[in-house]
């Protein structure tokens, strides 16, 4: 089990220049970044030179990584969605991979379950929730499966200023909800 | 709608993904500059953030590590190479092949924001001479070098992929666990073009040697805070003279 104090001790050594600290930290963390990628990308090949970039720049990037900011793995996965919705959103990849696959390729080394700061889960999932059907959906699929406005007009036949709106309306919901 | 809920918006989408490659763009270049559309983003990282533990965890290819590794250290020669280019100090070049040769670690070069020295460097004694710190920003290239001489304590700080946003300047700052993790302001950076001298003779050598610099993004004249205010990025000493 690593913890998160574990990794913010392997970043801190990475910081430093230390590549097996590093190594460590890939393979304590590559799974759940690898499954934000592919979750996204929905390509194996797209998604692992993704990953690549990801931990390149989780290197360059460490010695920003403030602890009482965020926790470490959000941050992780943070530069991880960035990475792989600048990616999707420049050009929708060939998928080769569908939803139900993924669900085979699951690993069950998820080391992060400790870190989930269950209130703040629940209290977003209540929000969520509180928003009407379709607008959950698309919070939901824009944030999720990263997709474009384009893509949730298509999916809901909807204008795409409309879904502009919609997406405006529950995100401002969220935060009030929320009370931020 | 007020320019600030449209700031926030705009952080919302760009981190739930929605807007076109430009707005990205865009929005990744404001955010350097404007402290305030960077602290929306943050605020909204916060709050979609518990969204991620609905990614399952899924294995990549078993070597793949092995490519990662290769292009830190690949990226870290690059540094180092536009380090000796950089410098006027004859030596750093003959230095910088050893960095390269392998005497540092090349991956410690590539350490970036943070190029720090090793574990075991910390705890020799304080040696006098060249130390230099990189500042990077977001790819392998640096935004500024800084050398000092421990001996003298003088500092250079020269740019090296830094535009100034009008209106605003760098400012300088230095936090050790001895100044209690406080930045204290090193003062302001003349400008983004030409390199900055300052002398540090008040630090004590090891505390140097130890300490983070950081170079943010201010209003015109410093912040207004004495604290850091804008967006920072971080640097430590690394020895020239191994």
């Amino acid at each position: 089990m690593t913890t998160t104090r574990d990794l913010e001790k392997l970043l801190g050594q990475s910081i430093n220049g230390d590549m097996d600290a590093f190594e460590r930290l890939y393979h304590a963390t590559s799974a759940k970044l690898f499954g934000v990628v592919l979750r996204i990308l929905k390509n194996r090949a797209q998604s692992e030179d993704a990953l690549q970039d990801i931990y390149v720049r989780i290197w360059q990037k460490a010695g920003d990584f403030e602890p009482g900011r965020a926790s470490i793995i959000t941050w992780m996965a943070t530069i991880a969605r960035n990475r792989a919705i600048d990616i999707v959103r420049r050009q929708r990849p060939e998928s080769d991979i569908e939803d139900a696959e993924i669900e085979i390729l699951v690993s069950h080394d998820t080391v992060f379950e400790e870190v989930v700061l269950a209130d703040e889960v629940r209290q977003l999932e209540y929000c969520l929730d509180g928003l009407e059907d379709d607008r959950q959906q698309i919070v939901r699929l824009a944030y999720l499966e990263g997709w474009s406005r384009a893509e949730l007009a298509e999916r809901f036949a909807q204008p795409v200023g409309t879904i502009k709106t919609w997406l405006h309306r529950s995100l401002r919901q969220l935060k009030e909800c929320l009370g931020s | 709608m007020t320019d600030r809920e449209d700031i926030d918006m705009l952080a919302a989408e760009y981190v739930l993904g929605t807007l076109e490659p430009a707005q990205r763009q865009s929005v990744v270049a404001r955010r350097e500059r404007e402290p305030e559309i960077d602290k929306a983003i943050t605020d909204w990282e916060m709050r979609l953030s518990p969204l991620n533990t609905h990614y399952d965890a899924v294995a990549p290819s078993r070597d793949l590590f092995a490519s990662i590794r290769s292009r830190i250290e690949t990226a870290g020669q690059n540094v180092s190479a536009n380090i000796a280019s950089l410098s006027e100090v004859a030596s750093l070049k003959r230095k910088v092949k050893m960095w390269r040769s392998g005497a540092l670690g090349a991956g410690a070069i590539a350490a970036s924001l943070i190029i720090a020295v090793l574990a075991t460097d910390i705890a020799a004694p304080v040696q006098d001479g060249p130390f230099v710190a990189v500042f990077h920003r977001d790819d392998t290239q640096p935004a500024f070098v800084m050398t000092i001489d421990l001996d003298t304590r003088v500092v250079t700080i020269r740019p090296v992929e830094a535009s100034l946003p009008e209106g605003k300047t760098y400012q300088l700052w230095i936090k050790s666990d001895q100044s209690g993790s406080v930045p204290q302001s090193l003062g302001l950076l003349q400008n983004a073009s030409v390199a900055t001298t300052k002398n540090l003779g008040q630090f004590d050598p090891a505390m140097l040697r130890t300490a983070t610099f950081g170079i943010s993004l201010e209003p015109e004249g410093g912040s207004p805070t004495g604290q850091p205010t804008g967006p920072a990025i971080h640097g430590r000493l690394i020895s020239v003279e191994h």
